[in-house]
């Protein structure tokens, strides 16, 4: 048996990465170089209490509280920096595919939260907790194993555990931090608007105009003007 | 409920596969990811409709059991989590997929447990259908946004920034033409971002969710 791990292990870890991750770090090490920050994904398993409050299941109190959570700007995720896109949901078993396929079920439903995001991982669940404390704990209140997070560092601690990697990371958009992809779209949007109003104006005319939009929009400043985390179209047109 | 946020649509599918399948699919998602099978993504660029997927593949003995108080997972098969953000609709985006990159796709999902191949499309579409989730809370931070407008605007920030350092002193007519030639080069960034079409199923998804942000609005 230790004869066969012996020669698996090695494989395993050579066909799966393991090699280009040592080198990785040895390059790491030797040039006291970090990766440089990108967009990244992050996929997460909690298994919740089988147990419920008499009447709903934990499974379905957490779903239930997934659901009356705020949209777009009033998400709780918006208040966490660099989230992309995220989302939740409650895995309450696995499909069974039919004969002559072997029907299995899950001992535990688990609550599935999957974000992509930019940063380092480290950094973004300890923005995740001191940004959205009362969400974290209300919406992970009924997972195992969660009543004993009680800072940053738990919470950081509790998601590895339950974190599932990736086998392959998809980016079909841009790897910058949202608040310039933020900034981007708010200028996008301005200087489309700029473009069409504009349209036949003498040269004179043009420049001035321009020199006012830059002063109103301020291309350089990442804080002001820009979009809101989650804003959509009303909020945006209500902004001006 | 909804697998809806703006122009986004997040799906999630879990799909059984036998653990020799799961050792060959956890190798071909290896080698996608080296410069010589980087190609394999090319399909999924071109399409341009996503903004962020993944594939993850959980062996039985995975499942995240914290506590002795958990039962133990006592699964046969290995279980591969897709999750996908794109635009359109759900029928646009399987049908695109089935279409433009087959091949890729029953590279991905190569033998998984009755999993038809990509073409024809009927079956696959139940396939995808039967094995989704749907999603309980779904966040996007720009949902007036598609993945084209993101990596749109970043090329027009870009520019216009460059722009205005460049031609922030010079005269009126040398401003005109270097506007012109601005223009030119980003006529296909420049666009007003407007809220999704209404389409299909997320027709009732935006008048939940309207209903849904009126109601928070309120408390």
């Amino acid at each position: 048996m230790y004869k066969i791990r012996a020669v698996i292990l090695p494989m395993k870890i050579f066909l799966f990465g393991g090699v280009s991750r040592l080198l990785s770090n040895i390059k790491s090490l030797v040039t006291g170089a970090k990766p440089p920050l990108s967009a990244a994904g992050l996929t997460v398993l909690c298994p919740i209490v089988n147990s419920g409050d008499g009447q709903l299941s934990n499974a379905m109190l957490t779903s239930r509280y997934l659901h009356t959570m705020g949209l777009h700007n009033n998400s709780p995720m918006a208040k966490v920096p660099n989230t992309y896109l995220c989302r939740f949901y409650v895995l309450n078993d696995v499909f069974y595919e039919g004969y002559p396929a072997t029907e299995e079920h899950l001992k535990s439903k688990y609550l599935v939260f999957s974000t992509n995001y930019y940063g380092s991982l480290e950094t973004y669940l300890e923005n995740m907790w001191h940004c959205a404390e009362d969400d974290v704990k209300a919406i992970w209140q009924h997972c195992v194993a969660f009543d004993k997070v009680s800072s940053a560092v738990d919470f950081g601690k509790y998601m590895k555990k339950c974190q599932i990697k990736d086998n392959l990371f998809f980016n079909g958009s841009t790897a910058t931090p949202l608040d310039e992809q933020l900034k981007s779209l708010y200028l996008k949007q301005e200087f489309s608007r700029f473009v069409y109003q504009n349209q036949g104006k003498n040269s004179q005319e043009l420049q001035q105009a321009f020199q006012a939009f830059i002063a109103r929009t301020q291309p350089d400043d990442l804080n002001a003007p820009t979009w809101i985390a989650g804003a959509d179209e009303e909020l945006i047109k209500s902004q001006g | 409920m909804s697998n809806i946020a703006g122009k986004v649509y997040a799906m999630n599918v879990v799909t059984p596969l036998t653990w020799y399948t799961k050792l060959l699919n956890k190798f071909r998602f290896w080698f996608v990811k080296l410069p010589g099978g980087a190609s394999y993504l090319e399909g999924l660029l071109t399409l341009s409709l996503i903004h962020y997927a993944r594939w993850t593949i959980v062996s039985p003995g995975k499942f995240p059991r914290l506590d002795k108080s958990q039962p133990k997972e006592t699964l046969k098969y290995s279980y591969m989590f897709f999750f996908s953000n794109f635009n359109g609709s759900w029928d646009q985006y399987v049908d695109s997929f089935s279409s433009a990159i087959p091949d890729g796709l029953d590279l991905f999902w190569h033998k998984n447990v009755k999993y038809p191949n990509s073409v024809p499309c009927r079956p696959f579409h139940a396939y995808i259908n039967y094995n989704q989730i749907w999603t309980d809370h779904y966040y996007n931070a720009y949902p007036l946004a598609s993945s084209n407008d993101v990596k749109g605007a970043k090329h027009l920030a870009e520019k216009l920034r460059a722009f205005n350092q460049a031609n922030s002193q010079t005269s009126p007519e040398l401003f005109q033409n270097a506007y012109n030639r601005l223009l030119l080069d980003l006529q296909h960034n420049i666009s007003i971002m407007e809220p999704t079409p209404i389409v299909s199923l997320s027709s009732e998804a935006i008048i939940a969710r309207k209903r849904q942000i009126k109601a928070a609005v309120h408390v």
